[in-house]
């Protein structure tokens, strides 16, 4: 039978990817499924199963705002960080060899911190007397110092530039593919410069985007770190709701319905970005 | 092609991620423990002090597991009989729900040499006070040079546009929570005038936030006042912050921090000795100093006068309060503070 497949093109031996399919069998799949069954479970020891749970928090219009938020958040993430990539990228594709290196290394410059240093980092800039608020007042903007940190604006502008690599490698990746020569004839055509991004780059340039949103929604959502540290506790988000209720609550149950709607909600967002993708192909 | 970069990507994380979990259970050899420990200030201390003395006075090595007392709870009764680690570290919250879960051991005071050092009921049948620690109100004497006395005051102006609030997660935040209730009428099973205070204050407040937070907003000047524990004060003054305590004239709130055997351990006799070194004279009285600033409960140990505390006997008119009567109520309070400051 191995014969047989190694003699068939495009057939790929199973063997060859069984040691991780099956570690992920056994670390990722079957957890998955004790997590799916602890939501129905009535305590933490299976005694018995119950809706309890995702009656309590699909019931409660609190717990539905927070799913809400969640997902809100992740979406405002992705338009900011594609408002602010787009310029970058096309600054990229435009640019010489010693400027893409520069360019490249600025992207990546804040995946070389941990997060935790470059969300401690805009505490220090969103803070009362952080730059931000001193730069305004010096300026006679405002006359007392705005409140950046525990708001939502505060919490969005740190995540734009916390996930902004996240978007910016895979579009500068697909963009620099793109042959210069379609955007040049769409010019010497009389397409403005408007119509050639639009028409032009920006279709040619979507697997790029669609890899960087989905990527930049999947971290948003689940940015723990950032969510808690500038969002504050006014701000309620599904992955503290799961840290404060498995670690501090001990209601694993209600933790395990939070943690799969989480997982579902992530999951619908990364598909409804590929299907924009099947999309935009098609027409 | 980009789909391909983002499995990878995952699966690059995955396997980072359980490469991380692989080494903590493998590291055990005989003659050693693995006990719990706080992360930061606690991990620090315990592997500067009471390591080396364990291994000169025992010979037994020990290795630490950095995790905060609710997730060594959480990784204990993950573990369902097996025991994660020999050793936990907990407060009197994380305590009386481990205590109910059946997660400890006995501890045979006569194992441990230095139990008669300790004052009267701080070694009981299954846990052992290594530290006290010592909540109240802390201010910037710079931005407040006449401050708060009173609870009740850090809900008038001009204290409630400069507090940070915390809610229930943690331990400080929960016993200080109490306390502003009673003054307002409340008791620890009444929490209704708290909850209707937060409410009026909301509007107002300079940050409510998670407890890891308010130091850094201290610091940083987002607020000027604040709740906490004493070595939370006395870490922030070594960095240069402008911090000062302030006992609340109902009394400052204290809390013991205990050791415990972790059920099902199989280093029980490293484990007495783990904790005999630890509520020892030597280890307390360097965990004493700064940066650590750990209140000792050894009587032999003479306090220095970085602590807030005088002597180990004032802390008989302090505050303390009853978890078995807390832990019921806390999973309630904490969803309610949820919904009510959420905005």
């Amino acid at each position: 039978m191995a014969g047989a497949a190694k003699n068939e093109p495009g057939r790929v031996d199973w063997r060859l990817a069984a040691p991780l399919g099956f570690t992920y069998l056994a670390f990722f799949a079957a957890p998955l499924l004790i997590l799916l069954a602890m939501s129905f479970a009535a305590d933490d020891r299976f005694a018995s199963f119950s809706m309890d749970s995702w009656v309590k928090f699909w019931g409660d219009p609190f717990y539905r705002g927070v799913v809400y938020d969640t997902v809100r958040l992740g979406m405002v993430a992705v338009l900011a960080t594609s408002a602010l990539s787009y310029p970058i990228a096309l600054l990229f594709i435009a640019s010489g060899p010693l400027v893409r290196k520069l360019l490249i290394f600025i992207i990546l410059l804040p995946l070389l911190t941990s997060v935790v240093i470059r969300t401690f980092a805009w505490i220090v800039i969103l803070a009362r007397e952080g730059v931000v608020n001193q730069t305004l007042l010096a300026l006679g903007l405002t006359s007392a110092p705005l409140n950046l940190l525990q708001t939502e604006l505060g919490l969005v502008i740190a995540l734009t530039q916390i996930e902004m690599p996240l978007m910016l490698l895979p579009l500068v990746t697909v963009m620099q593919q793109i042959n210069p020569s379609l955007s040049d004839a769409s010019r010497a055509l009389g397409g403005s410069k408007w119509r050639t991004f639009f028409r032009v780059i920006l279709p040619l340039s979507l697997p790029g985007w669609i890899a960087g949103a989905t990527l930049v929604f999947a971290s948003a959502t689940t940015a723990f770190i950032s969510q808690t540290v500038i969002g504050g506790a006014r701000l309620v988000y599904l992955p503290s709701l799961i840290w404060q209720q498995s670690m501090v609550v001990f209601d694993w149950p209600f933790a395990a319905v939070a943690s799969v709607t989480l997982l579902v909600a992530v999951l619908s967002g990364v598909m409804l970005f590929s299907l924009l993708g099947r999309f935009a192909r098609t027409t | 092609m980009p789909e391909i970069s983002r499995r990878k990507l995952l699966q690059g994380a995955a396997a980072l991620g359980a490469a991380s979990a692989l080494p903590a259970s493998m590291a055990r050899a005989s003659g050693s423990l693995a006990a719990a420990i706080y992360p930061g200030t606690w991990d620090e201390a315990y592997r500067s002090v009471v390591a080396p003395l364990l291994a000169e006075n025992y010979g037994v090595d020990v290795d630490f597991d950095p995790l905060w007392a609710v997730d060594q709870v959480t990784k204990a009764r993950a573990g369902r009989g097996i025991a994660p680690f020999d050793c936990f570290v907990l407060d009197p919250g994380p305590t009386a729900a481990a205590r109910e879960a059946d997660l400890f051991d006995p501890i045979d005071a006569s194992m441990l040499s230095n139990a008669g050092n300790l004052p009267d009921g701080m070694i009981s049948a299954d846990a052992a006070t290594v530290n006290v620690q010592v909540v109240g109100l802390c201010y910037n004497p710079t931005a407040f040079p006449e401050p708060p006395t009173r609870w009740e005051q850090l809900f008038e102006s001009p204290y409630v546009e400069r507090l940070g609030l915390t809610g229930f997660q943690t331990t400080f935040g929960t016993v200080s929570l109490i306390e502003m209730a009673k003054v307002f009428g409340g008791s620890d099973t009444d929490m209704e005038p708290i909850f209707a205070k937060l409410q009026e204050a909301l509007p107002k407040v300079a940050a409510v936030t998670g407890p890891a937070g308010l130091p850094g907003l201290f610091q940083q000047g987002q607020i000027d006042l604040m709740y906490t524990n004493t070595n939370n004060v006395a870490t922030l003054k070594k960095q240069g912050v402008d911090i000062e305590f302030m006992a609340p004239e109902t009394g400052a709130i204290t809390f013991s921090t205990s050791l415990h055997i972790v059920k099902g351990s199989e280093n029980v006799e490293a484990a007495h000795q783990y904790i005999d070194t630890a509520i020892s004279a030597a280890a307390q009285s360097q965990l004493m100093m700064p940066p650590y600033n750990m209140i000792p409960v050894n009587k032999q140990v003479e306090l220095v006068d970085t602590l807030y505390i005088d002597s180990i006997d004032d802390l008989a008119d302090m505050v303390v309060h009853d978890w078995n009567v807390i832990n019921p109520q806390r999973a309630a309070w904490i969803e309610r503070f949820n919904k009510e400051i959420t905005k």
